[in-house]
């Protein structure tokens, strides 16, 4: 797609999968993701707070990969599979979700659902990172409350719990 | 104890909010939409000082779409706000003075049609001088900003003859420390829902830490009666003080009563830095002499704080930080002045520490450049000169006494990483890296809870067995995070012997809520306490009467359980909860209602109930990038018992990591009233990149006997000691004393020794 059609008001029809479900979504090609999950799938556990792809509350996954969606267009989106912090508990909640329940590995809960969906991104690539590693994959992912240390806990009992069940 | 999910056992749980945070489900209130929505925005002054000349939005209005604009001649009631004393307009009328001030606000079906109607409204500005040094705002022939001029408020203590105890002293330090507008980044920005009823009531959904203060200033804005206003005020995503005041709400609600419409207000992050509050920039100047023997003899303090344009709690944040420039020691001549002056610089206003993290940034500051000029060790000067259990407060008031104090000290002289300084300071810095260069340092405070003498400071709640047969427990307290909810579920459990699935708890709603106070000063877990423990005995009692009459048992062979009632020593469950609620007979139901406890001084702002607190840390300087790293802490914490020890550790552990931005990271930058910093790009906080390191928490929970105020409170100590202790740590590494936070890396950068020579 050309700058100009990006850049276009002219309408588009989105097709992709969210949470594993086809949708196609009216939009423009331009409209961002963020608010194409929130606002018109009322898929609100993906949240917004810096919109320049800074603090990472906004991610989600496309095709497996940790994406800020506030830095997304509508149209990088055709024919991909999105999953959204809602698509991740399938049966029952995710290991990753229960560690940080168990570890408290968030306060406010604001920035949660971006930070589970990039560690989602980076266990689901590397199940058994470093701190390195996984400093490095979380850097995007700003949380104000907790000073990171639940994080971290809820991050290694992931992995681990990972390593047992596999 | 060392506080961790091992020490805990069976304590560490899983908070009630947890699911539905970590799954996405739970709606913060700026996640809510509803029908016939229409989108709120404001328009803010583009100059820091100006007048207002006119406004005209003829143009913005006849844009489709546009459903409503308001200027201050719309505002039916008070143009202003804020919680101490309104000065804060609405709406401006003639003068704006901040980047923030709001001019005009509007509703529109999009948010694209409302941002098109901002551009639209013309506003005819003369530019006026802008005021963004506190000192020069001082000097005669300066813009007043307000009728009474740019002074705030200010402040005197004062003890003996400073003049007098310095001719005495063998050393005197004299320092003045600068500290940043910090600013809170509570990762949700300010927004919510505000909805019209048919009935004529409004309600609002919109994170506050004190709905009721909220209320009763809406209800001043709109000349509406405050029964005829709803505040619903949690979850919230982040607050640490910054939600305290009014933001958005005034013009939702304006709004939302204007155009009979559900209006959706949500923050951008620039609207948010522009408009919200920041922490107070202070100068601080201090004079300090010891005696040969280490004595502290005199002290002498100058504070001059930033507080921006209006007052919110300004005067109070400066009443706070005169008390901790004179903290836990004892001097015999003592002289402390501050000012709090009024600027076109962004709003100061509250936030978590409330004054003490710069105040106690300067006195830690000193008590380690005195201890090396008379070569003793920095602990052992502090141990010298602290306050004895039985000593009066800083303002020479009455205190909750408690050993506090020397708990905390013995913690630090005896742990591990304290005792590596020796190490350290024997081992010469070289090695393969040698412009990597540690050091070790430490700091000390006790802090104030609650609001202090002279403000109102309500505290209580309700429990109640309601017709579901669900043990109520109703609080006018707020979650922003904290674990609020987790630590009163924990209390009902743990005090009165309830299963979690018994409870439900009804916070944040001032249509249901007793009027419990401001969720602020640390105080909520303890007033909550304060609260069961009040309510124990006649809740309990009604409970297990009406039970001995249903089972016909005596009242003592019965107990509270998990699920309903049971034998005093038997495991079977004789009646349930429900059953117990499906009884004939009067309500069950219990409400207290008390005052937070105050000292008996007429000093405003002096506290009656402190919690001491102490960390050590160790800091890696990068003398090549300049770049401080914190590779490990230790906080030691006496704050009476530990209530919720999961929510107690994230509660120091996020504190500190607030404070490791506040010494190394962040500042909001300001030119000439304008903000550089608008986004995350370049105001910067702590990542998990800068969170690396061990942090160690140590609990302890002794209080004297019979001292029956209980918890004291944990959210703000973690965020006040760290400062001092990365600059005593700096100073050990690299034998500079920083006086500016952040600390620069050009500050700490060296010339390489292989660049020096030649
Ligand atoms: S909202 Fe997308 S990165 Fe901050
Ligand atoms: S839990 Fe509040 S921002 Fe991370």
């Amino acid at each position: 797609m050309s700058e100009e059609a990006v850049k276009s008001e002219t309408p588009y029809v989105l097709r992709c999968f969210v949470n594993g479900k086809e949708e196609s979504i009216h939009t423009t090609p331009a409209a961002r993701l963020l608010t194409i999950v929130r606002d018109e799938l009322s898929l609100t556990g993906t949240k917004r707070s810096c919109e320049i792809g800074r603090c990472g509350a906004c991610m989600v996954l496309i095709d497996g990969n940790a994406v800020n969606s506030c830095l997304t267009m509508a149209y990088q989106c055709s024919e991909k599979q999105i999953t959204t912090i809602e698509g991740l508990a399938v049966q029952g909640m995710d290991p990753i979700q229960q560690a940080f329940l168990e570890e408290g590995g968030f306060q406010c809960g604001y920035c949660t659902p971006g930070m589970i969906i990039s560690v989602k991104a980076l266990l689901d690539e590397n199940p058994d990172p470093t701190d390195d590693e996984i400093s490095e994959a979380l850097s995007g992912n700003i949380c104000r409350c907790t000073g990171y240390g639940g994080i971290w806990r809820a991050v290694k009992r992931a992995a681990e719990g990972r390593r047992q069940t596999t | 104890m060392l506080l961790n999910r091992a020490s805990s056992g069976g304590r560490w749980r899983v908070r009630p909010d947890g699911p539905g945070k970590v799954t996405g489900g739970l709606a913060y209130l700026t996640d809510m939409t509803t029908d016939q929505m229409l989108y709120g925005l404001v328009l803010r002054s583009e100059h820091p000082h100006a007048r207002i000349l006119s406004i005209h939005t003829d143009k913005a209005k006849k844009l489709p779409g546009v459903r409503a604009i308001l200027t201050y001649m719309d505002i039916p009631g008070l143009n202003a706000f804020g919680i101490a004393h309104p000065d804060q307009p609405v709406l401006c009328e003639e003068r704006a003075r901040y980047v923030g001030d709001a001019l005009a606000t509007v509703a529109a079906d999009t948010l694209a049609a409302a941002q098109q109607a901002l551009e639209l409204i013309e506003v005819d500005y003369e530019v006026l001088e802008v005021v963004d040094d506190p000192e020069r705002a001082l000097l005669p022939g300066a813009p007043q900003l307000h009728p009474g001029g740019n002074e705030l408020h200010r402040t005197v203590f004062s003890r003996g003859n400073v003049d007098q105890g310095f001719r005495d002293c063998a050393y005197i330090v004299e320092e003045t420390y600068y500290t940043p507008r910090q600013m809170h980044t509570y990762m949700e920005t300010e927004g919510g829902l505000f909805v019209p009823g048919e009935d004529g009531r409004l309600t609002v959904y919109s994170p506050t830490q004190h709905g009721f203060m909220d209320r009763m200033q809406l209800s001043r804005i709109l000349a509406k009666p405050q029964e005829e206003i709803r505040i619903v005020s949690s979850p919230i995503g982040g607050s640490f003080g910054g939600k305290d005041e009014l933001n958005v709400q005034p013009y939702g609600a304006l709004l939302a009563m204007q155009t009979g419409r559900p209006i959706k207000i949500h923050n951008s992050r620039w609207e948010s830095v522009r408009a919200g509050l920041k922490r107070h920039p202070m100068k601080i100047t201090m004079k300090t002499g010891i005696d040969a023997a280490g004595k502290l003899m005199a002290h002498q303090v100058s504070i001059i704080s930033d507080t921006g344009p209006y007052s919110t709690l300004g005067a109070e944040v400066l009443n706070f930080a005169t008390e901790h420039v004179i903290g836990p020691y004892q001097y015999e001549h003592l002289d402390v002045k501050g000012v709090s002056v009024f600027t076109n610089n962004g709003m100061s206003g509250e936030f978590r520490g409330f004054g003490g993290n710069q105040a106690i940034f300067a006195l830690e500051g000193q008590m380690d450049r005195l201890a090396e000029m008379a070569g003793m060790d920095p602990w052992v000067f502090r141990k010298l000169n602290m306050r004895q259990s039985d000593d009066l407060g800083p303002f020479d008031q009455p205190i909750a006494m408690t050993d506090g104090a020397k708990q905390v000290w013995e913690a630090i002289a005896k742990c591990p990483l304290w005792m590596e300084k020796q190490q350290l300071a024997r081992m010469s810095h070289s090695g393969d890296e040698p412009w990597i260069k540690t050091g070790i340092g430490a700091a000390f405070t006790m802090h104030g809870a609650g609001l202090g003498v002279g403000i109102p400071d309500p505290a209580g709640g309700r429990l109640a067995l309601a017709a579901d047969g669900k043990i109520e427990a109703v609080f006018g307290y707020e979650e922003f995070g904290q674990g609020l909810l987790a630590s009163l579920e924990q209390m009902l459990m743990e005090q009165f012997g309830f299963g979690a699935k018994d409870i439900r708890m009804i916070i944040g709603d001032t249509d249901v809520v007793p009027d419990s106070g401001s969720t602020t000063a640390s105080r909520a877990t303890a007033m909550m306490w304060k609260s069961l423990q009040k309510l124990k005995a006649p809740f309990s009692g009604q409970l297990l009467q009406r039970a001995a009459a249903i089972l016909n048992r005596r009242v003592e062979q019965l107990r509270l359980a998990e699920g309903g009632i049971k034998g005093r020593s038997e495991e079977a469950l004789l009646l349930s909860y429900k059953e117990l609620a499906a009884a004939a007979g009067e309500p069950i139901r219990c409400e207290t209602s008390f005052s937070f406890p105050t000292s008996s001084t007429e000093r405003v702002g002096a506290h009656y109930m402190y919690t001491y607190s102490a960390v050590v840390v160790k800091v890696e300087v990068n003398t090549l990038t300049g770049r401080a790293r914190v590779l490990q802490q230790y906080h030691v914490v006496a704050a009476g018992p530990v209530i919720n020890p999961q929510g107690y550790l994230g509660q120091i552990e996020g504190g500190s990591s607030m404070a490791l931005g506040f010494t190394l990271l962040e500042e909001s930058i300001m030119e000439k009233g304008h903000y550089i910093t608008r986004n995350l790009d370049s105001y910067l906080v702590p990542t998990i990149e800068d969170q690396r390191g061990l942090v160690e928490v140590e609990a302890i929970e002794q209080l004297p006997e019979g001292d029956d105020y209980g918890p004291r409170g944990i959210g703000e100590v973690g965020s006040v000691t760290l400062a001092p202790a990365i600059a005593a740590a700096i100073r050990q590494a690299s034998g500079k004393w920083a006086t500016k936070l952040p600390v620069e890396p050009s500050f700490l950068q060296e010339t390489p020794f292989f660049l020096g020579k030649g």
